[in-house]
Formats: C-alpha cells, sequence, structure tokens
C-alpha cells in the first residue's frame, strides 16, 4: 500500500473533482420521428440554477405553444436540455456535442456573458445559432448570435440619465461594485466613457471589484456609507454583482440602515427572484432596469403570467408559479423569434433562417413589439426601469415610449 | 419673532404655490389632488406641508399624515377626479380621500413613487409623526427620519416640537437638533452653538456639513468663529477615525466568527479523525434547511412564539444533522477510515447527493425566513460604527459554541475518548475503548457543529441548496492553517484570517485580499506545515 499523506491526498483529490467535473454532461432527448430539435444550454445546478434552471422550462412552454399550432414548416419541435452546472467551459462543450452529434436548428441559452463567450467559438465554427436571452454588455456582433436582450445603450444608459435627471435623484457621483468578470467591467468602463462625455470628473466615482460568490460586504457598506457622507452631491451605487452576491448585499445594506432614499442602488442584474427570502420593507425603491417587468401592463403579459402558472401547474416544474423575471421572456421570445424566422425562410438551415431575421417583428408579454433588422442580429427591445416594493416585486417607475434601436458597440468604452 | 414672521412668510408662500383655491389652513381636496398629480406636484404638496407643519392644525396633520401614509403603501388611488383611499394595495373599492364616501377604485391607478417623491413623502410623514405622534417613540422615529434631511426642515417645525413635548429625553434630543439646524443662522452665537451642537452627534455626514463651512466667509475673519469651527471639525474627525476603527474590529470579528462556525464541526471531523470530509458545506446547508423547518412548524403550531424560532432550533438542527452525520459515518465512512482518498470521493459523493436531494424536495429558490427584531437591522454605536444584530448573533453563537465544544473535549468522558482514540487508536483499543462507538459520536458531534453554523448563517445569508459549497475551501484553510487536531488554533487562525481579509479589503479591494490572504497562508505553511498549534500525536 501507498503512503498518503494528508496533503497529498487533497491534491490529488482536488484534481480528482476538476476530472469529474470536466465528463461531458448527459444531454435528455426524447426521441420522434419528423422533429427539428432546439438545444438549451441553462444550468440546473451550481451557482446558476436558482435563475437559469426557469429557463429550460420557459424554452419548452414556448415549444409547446408551438407544436400545439402545428409546429414549424410542418415538423415539430424537439427541445434538448442539458445541465453545464454553472461551469463555463462547460458550456462549450454541451453546445458544442448538440450541434455536432444532435444537430440541433439552434442554440438558446447561456446568463452569465463568461458563458457566452466560451459558447462563442463554438457557434461560430460550426455556424450554429446560438440565442441569448439576457441584457448584456454589448460590444460584440457575431453573425451566428442572436442578442434577444438589450445592450447597454437601450438599457443602463436610460436607467442612469433617469438617477441623473430631475426625476431621479439628480445623481453626481456613482459607487460601482461588482462581481470581478467582463459583464460588470465591461459596464463599468462604458459607464465611466458616458460620465467623461457628460464632463463629469474622475473623482466622482469609485469601483471596487468582488470575487464570485462574494457574501461579506460590510467592508464595502462601511466604504459606501462615507463615500456618501463626502461632498459634491447625491451618491448613487451601481451594483452589477450577480448571483447569490445580490441579496447578500441587500441584506447588509438595509441592516447597517441606509436606505433607497439616502443612496439609492441601481441593482443591473436584480431580479424578483434574487428578492425571494430577503425583507424588502427596508429596501423599497431601489431600481434595476430590463427590458421586461411582472408588473408591465397589458393582456399580454396577464396571458404569459396565466400560461407561466399553468405551466408549472401541469408538469410540476420546481419553481415558483408567479415569479416571472425578464430572462424567462426573452427565452419565450427566443424560440418565438426562432419559429417566425424558420417559417418565413421555410427552411432549417441556419443561413436561411438568419437572412429572414430581417423584418421580423413578434408582439411580446413585455407590452412591445420586438424588430429586428438585416443590418447585425440585435433585437428592438423597450426599456423599463423597476422599483423594488414591500412585496418582494418590482412596481414599472419609468418605461420608454417605444422601443429604442439597439446599437451594439458603445461609444463610451 | 423674525423667525415666526419668516415662519409665516413662508407659510404664505407655501400656501399659495400648493393650495391656491382657499386661505384655510389646508385645502384637503388641493392636498389629495397634489399626491394624485405627476412627480413633481407630488414633491411640492409634500414639501409644503412640512414647510407649514409648525403652524397647521393637528386634525389637518393627522388628515396629511393618513393620505401620504397611503400614497407609499400604494393605498392611494387615483381616478380621474379627486383620490381615493384603499383598505389595501389594489383593492377594487375605497372610500373618497376629502368625503370618505365609499367609491369604486375600477380605472384609478395608484401611484408608483419614485426616489424624490419617496424622499419628500418620508420628510413629510416624519413631520406628521413628530407633532401628532401619540407615544414618545412614534415620535422619535418621526424624529429620526427628519434627521436624514434636516436641511429641508424649516425651525417652526422642530420649535413647536419642542414646546409641545413632554418626555425629557426627547425634548432635549429635538433642541439639540433645532440648534444644529441653525449652521447658516445669521447670528453669529447661534451659529457657533450650531458648530458645537453638529460636532455632539459625530458622523461622515457631520464632517462633510462642518468641512464645508471653511469656505464660508465668516471662517477668515470671526476667529470665535474659526476657533469653533477648527474645534468641531478636529473632534468629529477624531469620532469618525475612531467610529471606523471599530468597524473595523467589528467586520473581522464577525468574518471571524462565521469562519470558526463553519470549521468548528471540521476541526472534529478532519482535524480529530482525520476524515477529509467534503459534505461538512452541505451538513451546514442541512442545518439552516433544519431552522427553515422549524420556522414552519412554530408558523403552524404556535404563531405566537415566531420569533423565539432561531433558538428552538439550536438543538433541533444540532440533533438533526449529527443524526445524519451518524448516519454518513455508519453506512460509508466507517469502512474507509484506513483508505482516506475513498473517504475523500465518498464524501463528495454524499456532498452531491444532498445538494440534490434537498433540490429536489424543496427546490432551488433562497429560502424565505422570518428575522426577528433581535436579528434583523442595527444600532448606530458611535459615529457611522453601525453594530448588526445578525452579526452580533453570530458572534455570540461563535463564542458559546466554543466554550461548549471545548467544555465537552476537555471536561466530559466522550471527550477523554475522543481524545484518546485520536492520539494513539491502536493503544486506545487494547485499553477496551470501543473506537468504533467514539468515532461515531465525534463524527456525530462534528456534524452537529455544521448543523449550528447553519442556525447562525440563516440571518445572514441567503439559504439555498448551493449554500454549503462556498464554505468548504474556506474551512480546510481555516483547520489546516490552525494545526490540524487543535479548537483553539481553528480559533486563532479564523480571527486572522478574517481580521486580515477585513484589513487588506478597503486597501487593495476583496478579489486581491483573498488572493493576498491564501498566498501568505501558503508561504506560512510552507514554513510551518503542522500549523499555528501543532498536536504531538505518536503515529
Amino acid at each position: 500500500m501507498t503512503h498518503l499523506t494528508r496533503r497529498g491526498v487533497l491534491g490529488t483529490g482536488i484534481s480528482g473533482t476538476a476530472a469529474l467535473l470536466a465528463a461531458p454532461a448527459l444531454i435528455r432527448p426524447a426521441f420522434a420521428a419528423d422533429t427539428v430539435k432546439l438545444g438549451c444550454l441553462f444550468s440546473s445546478s451550481g451557482t446558476m440554477a436558482n435563475l437559469e434552471g426557469r429557463l429550460n422550462h420557459v424554452v419548452r412552454m414556448a415549444a409547446d405553444a408551438i407544436n400545439g399550432r402545428g409546429g414549424v414548416n410542418g415538423r415539430q419541435i424537439e427541445v434538448l436540455t442539458s445541465d453545464p452546472a454553472s461551469d463555463w467551459p462547460l458550456y462549450a462543450q454541451v453546445g458544442r456535442q448538440m450541434l455536432q452529434q444532435e444537430k440541433v436548428a439552434a442554440l438558446f441559452g447561456c446568463w452569465t456573458s463568461v458563458s457566452r463567450k466560451s459558447v462563442l467559438p463554438v457557434v461560430e465554427q460550426n455556424d450554429g445559432l446560438l440565442f441569448y436571452p439576457l441584457h448584456f454588455e454589448g460590444d460584440e456582433n457575431s453573425k451566428n448570435v442572436v442578442y434577444v436582450n438589450s445592450p447597454p445603450a437601450s438599457s443602463v444608459l436610460p436607467a442612469v440619465d433617469y438617477l441623473m435627471g430631475p426625476d431621479g435623484v439628480g445623481a453626481k457621483r456613482f459607487f460601482m461594485i461588482g462581481s470581478d468578470y467582463v459583464w460588470p467591467r465591461t459596464i463599468n468602463k462604458q459607464l465611466k466613457g458616458y460620465w467623461k462625455s457628460k464632463g463629469i470628473p474622475e473623482s466622482a466615482w469609485r469601483e471596487e471589484y468582488v470575487p464570485f460568490g462574494f457574501s461579506n460586504f460590510q467592508t464595502l457598506v462601511n466604504q459606501v456609507r462615507s463615500f456618501a457622507s463626502q461632498p459634491g452631491g447625491q451618491a448613487i451605487v451601481v451594483l452589477t454583482v450577480v448571483g447569490s452576491s445580490i441579496p447578500d448585499f441587500l441584506r447588509e445594506f438595509a441592516n447597517q440602515g441606509i436606505s433607497a432614499t439616502d443612496v439609492p442602488i441601481l441593482g443591473l442584474d436584480m431580479v424578483e427572484a434574487d428578492l425571494e427570502g430577503l425583507d424588502t420593507a427596508k429596501l423599497v425603491s431601489h431600481l434595476n432596469c430590463w427590458a421586461y417587468l411582472q408588473a408591465a401592463k397589458g393582456e399580454r403579459n396577464q396571458k404569459f403570467l396565466a400560461d407561466w402558472a399553468a405551466y408549472v401547474k401541469a408538469k410540476n416544474v420546481p419553481f415558483s408559479a408567479d415569479t416571472v423575471i425578464d430572462p424567462m421572456v426573452s427565452a419565450y421570445d427566443s424560440v418565438n423569434l426562432w419559429a417566425l424566422a424558420a417559417a418565413k425562410a421555410g427552411s432549417f438551415a441556419v443561413p436561411e433562417v438568419r437572412k429572414a431575421f430581417a423584418g421580423l417583428s413578434f408582439d411580446d408579454p413585455s407590452g412591445y413589439t420586438l424588430t429586428m433588422t438585416g443590418e447585425n442580429n440585435y433585437v428592438s427591445r423597450g426599456v423599463f426601469i423597476g422599483s423594488v416594493n414591500e412585496k418582494r416585486g418590482f412596481d414599472v417607475l419609468w418605461q420608454s415610449p417605444d422601443a429604442p434601436k439597439p446599437v451594439p458597440f458603445s461609444p463610451y468604452g | 419673532m423674525a423667525d415666526r414672521l419668516r415662519a409665516l412668510l413662508a407659510l404664505c408662500c407655501l400656501a399659495l404655490l400648493t393650495f391656491p383655491a382657499s386661505a384655510a389652513p389646508i385645502d384637503r381636496a388641493a392636498f389629495a389632488a397634489g399626491l394624485c398629480g405627476d412627480g413633481a406636484a407630488q414633491v411640492r404638496a409634500a414639501e409644503g406641508l412640512v414647510q407649514a407643519g409648525g403652524d397647521l392644525a393637528a386634525d389637518d396633520l393627522a388628515y396629511a399624515g393618513g393620505l401620504l401614509g397611503a400614497l407609499a403603501e400604494r393605498r392611494l388611488a387615483c381616478p380621474a377626479e379627486g383620490a381615493l383611499l384603499l383598505d389595501r394595495p389594489g383593492a377594487s373599492d375605497g372610500r373618497d380621500a376629502v368625503s370618505g364616501a365609499p367609491r369604486p377604485a375600477a380605472e384609478a391607478r395608484a401611484p408608483v413613487l419614485g426616489l424624490r417623491q419617496r424622499a419628500a413623502v418620508e420628510t413629510a410623514r416624519g413631520t406628521v409623526a413628530l407633532l401628532t405622534g401619540p407615544d414618545p417613540a412614534a415620535r422619535s422615529a418621526g424624529l429620526a427620519v427628519l434627521e436624514r434631511r434636516i436641511a429641508t426642515v424649516p425651525a417652526s417645525v422642530l420649535d413647536r416640537a419642542r414646546d409641545a413635548e413632554t418626555d425629557a429625553t426627547l425634548k432635549a434630543t429635538i433642541a439639540g437638533l433645532a440648534q444644529a439646524a441653525a449652521l447658516s443662522s445669521p447670528d453669529p452665537a447661534r451659529r457657533r452653538a450650531a458648530i458645537a451642537a453638529v460636532a455632539a452627534s459625530p458622523s461622515g455626514a457631520a464632517e462633510a456639513r462642518l468641512a464645508a463651512l471653511k469656505s464660508d466667509p465668516a471662517y477668515a475673519s470671526d476667529p470665535a468663529f474659526r476657533a469653533a469651527l477648527d474645534a468641531g471639525l478636529a473632534k468629529v474627525t477624531r469620532a469618525v477615525a475612531i467610529g471606523d476603527g471599530l468597524a473595523v474590529v467589528y467586520n473581522g470579528l464577525s468574518f471571524a466568527s462565521i469562519l470558526f462556525m463553519a470549521a468548528a464541526g471540521l476541526a472534529i471531523i478532519f482535524g480529530l479523525m482525520g476524515v477529509i470530509n467534503l459534505a461538512q458545506g452541505e451538513f451546514i446547508m442541512l442545518g439552516a434547511y433544519a431552522t427553515y423547518g422549524v420556522q414552519e412548524a412554530f408558523r403552524r403550531l404556535a404563531p405566537g412564539l415566531l420569533d423565539l424560532y432561531l433558538l428552538a432550533a439550536i438543538p433541533v438542527a444540532f440533533g438533526a444533522v449529527a443524526l445524519v452525520g451518524i448516519g454518513v459515518e455508519a453506512l460509508i465512512l466507517r469502512h474507509l477510515y484506513r483508505r482516506p482518498l475513498m473517504s475523500l470521493l465518498a464524501t463528495w459523493a454524499v456532498s452531491l447527493f444532498l445538494v440534490n436531494l434537498v433540490r429536489v424536495t424543496v427546490g432551488t429558490q433562497n429560502l424565505q425566513f422570518v428575522m426577528p427584531a433581535y436579528v434583523s437591522g442595527g444600532v448606530p454605536l458611535y459615529a457611522d460604527f453601525v453594530m448588526t444584530w445578525n452579526r452580533l448573533f453570530a458572534i455570540g453563537f461563535a463564542a458559546a459554541t466554543l466554550v461548549l465544544t471545548l467544555l465537552i473535549l476537555r471536561r466530559t468522558p466522550l471527550g477523554l475518548d475522543i481524545r484518546a482514540v485520536t492520539q494513539n487508536r491502536d493503544m486506545a483499543a487494547c485499553l477496551g475503548l470501543p473506537t468504533r462507538r467514539v468515532d461515531r459520536l465525534a463524527f456525530g458531534l462534528g456534524s452537529g457543529l455544521a448543523g449550528l453554523a447553519g442556525v447562525a448563517l440563516c440571518p445572514i445569508y441567503s439559504v439555498n441548496p448551493g449554500m454549503g459549497s462556498g464554505f468548504i475551501v474556506d474551512s480546510f484553510m481555516v483547520v489546516v492553517l490552525g494545526g490540524v487536531g487543535s479548537l483553539v488554533g481553528t480559533l486563532v487562525a479564523a480571527v486572522g484570517v478574517g481580521g486580515a481579509n477585513v484589513l487588506i479589503e478597503p486597501i487593495s479591494g476583496a478579489v486581491a485580499a483573498k488572493v493576498i490572504v491564501l498566498v501568505g497562508i501558503i508561504l506560512f505553511l510552507q514554513r510551518r506545515p503542522e500549523g499555528l498549534f501543532a498536536v504531538r500525536r505518536r503515529r
């Protein structure tokens, strides 16, 4: 028997862990003839599970509805789900498997920008199509990715403008807190460029990053308090932390007695699901901005909410029946946009479908009409600014009169 | 006299602006219409009330307070004409805000307050509470709201509140605040008194207010003013620095207590028994879920005692997780004591199993906990230092756990057996100790401690199936650094790692702090592989 030291064992254990995590995830297909396959890249385990997990079910729900109307081009849609386990390189691996082995017509997936960046070369090499349902940092324009949600120019900047304007708080100073990866860093870079273009001096902002999954926010909240008490005008927090860091930050903020009327937080990745488990009475009026809010007015939204509740009940989905977040609606839009394009093209071949995007429009639950042009694969969406209420939801504080034309590359970065 | 005149003048102007139709102290219909208007009208109505507050009749104030409260809680519905008060948000019927007659609320919109409007409405509600609150607690809550935006509150409101106040302490507080509000008074003596009053309750905001006065012309021309300001500023600056120092100590202690709670169970399982238990984080998660179970049981069976569920959860979480630990030991680990690599893989499998079991049975969402008053919010202790109750709960909890665990290990027969078996298993067996049983109990104790950590973490972290994975690396780090087998070493290491993190974080950011601490630990272990406190043992 070989002699094992404890540290040796620990080392072996860690490499063993890595090897096991890298093993291919099982793709769960349901075989049937005369179908067209769509693939999902959303994690049902790991840090993103609570958020991404819902999107698998929404894609299925949208596909079921289309199948009920007779499918696309005479074929029924078959949805393949997978579990990339919140492990960014695994998204690329599962994506490749879906494109090469399963021959899916389109992929729907990714939440974090780092996972999208890892899938990007795969869809480009295989000439696949990835529908990406999150608002993101922009500065990317691949013919193989459909950017269903908004780049900063049509989500973050309107919200920051609102806060800086007379309707907001006339914000003059900015404390940026983000998780340490590509999305927060790019967003903050663009924001700094934007403020510079407005003649705001560099001393008016601060930028801090925390590791993924960070939860000990005491020191940062202390820093926010002392930053806000310095002279120079109203301060706000631009929060780009993701995952469980969001509720942990909000809890510490409220416990230290700072309210939204003292220092408002603009939570760029904050959705209804992040408020689950929090006492939001002390968090009222903090803001977020998305292309859809559950409180959006209109019959289309009422129907979507009812459909989701019915689907959760019928299929016993392990997520809340009465919480709907923007990426869910965007995933639903994605499937519908793909089906419309495929029907218009009369084909499932990616180049044909891509050509059909030009001039496509879809009335989605947000109340806006989504449109696409031939210039790029961006989708034009409306803008909502939401305000946290006591019931762990968001009220619509402001919404854009129409859907602004998306600008892929920021002039401020 | 001059102040009274100015207040009256301000009241007249604002009355003209806000309540154009009537000469009465408050035009109720116009006030209601203002609150139902656009953002600017809402701000005007609320600010007008604050400005006029010092001279309004009590029933007018109470009426305005009711409307403002309804607006903040979205119980104010705005049809095309007038305004409606609803019993609850979204109700279909309400009462007219002016006449009180029942009216249907269909087609009425419930305005959402923007940030500027909310601030104005909060200040107006604070004014009403300060002037008409039934008891000192309500009035001092109102005063606390006004204190946040003292610059917008007219002297007449504070004067009236001070004159009417019956509670001596509150009266003194209001007087101090009224004094501090006179920073820009034309009377030099009152100004100096205001500086002293501001300096008496130091904070970062007070420092900024005083520092701004340095550019005042009086600072150069009036030596008495200059001296008063310099003295006040020095006092505030010192107090803020002390407050910041206290905050660093508190943050370090609280982080250390979390690290210690997470690592205490591992100190026994890994430190004393040598089992690399990768499921330790999931045991913490199970403790938190057990706490949730206790909360739900209280909600069903004894809703009146709901606030005590956290305390009741302590024995339940310990017992439940200890049982799970004993089960794992009996079914899996006892076959693997001589094969550490196998036990590592087996416990990893256990951790995956537990995570997915919880995910399938309870769901992936963050659990909803009722936070009793003793673990929510905080109390401002000194300058900007706020002591948050949830962190204090964790610190106290960690201290109690430490004492109890040390007592068990040092003063009970079980502790003696555990120490004997871990020091020399074969010799202990020769002396007739049932080593297998001792192993099982020790593993149960270690798991139970992880369960306790779960209870302590409920008020601080989000509770979901994946919460345990974040603790495992930190716990091993602390146990190895402290010296395998030494609970005191674990404590010292937790305090060291927590303190170092909190000290480095403001200088170089949270990401670099983590890296620097890890590098420090690696270098330390290079020099001293046995950790801080090594326990001698025979092999």
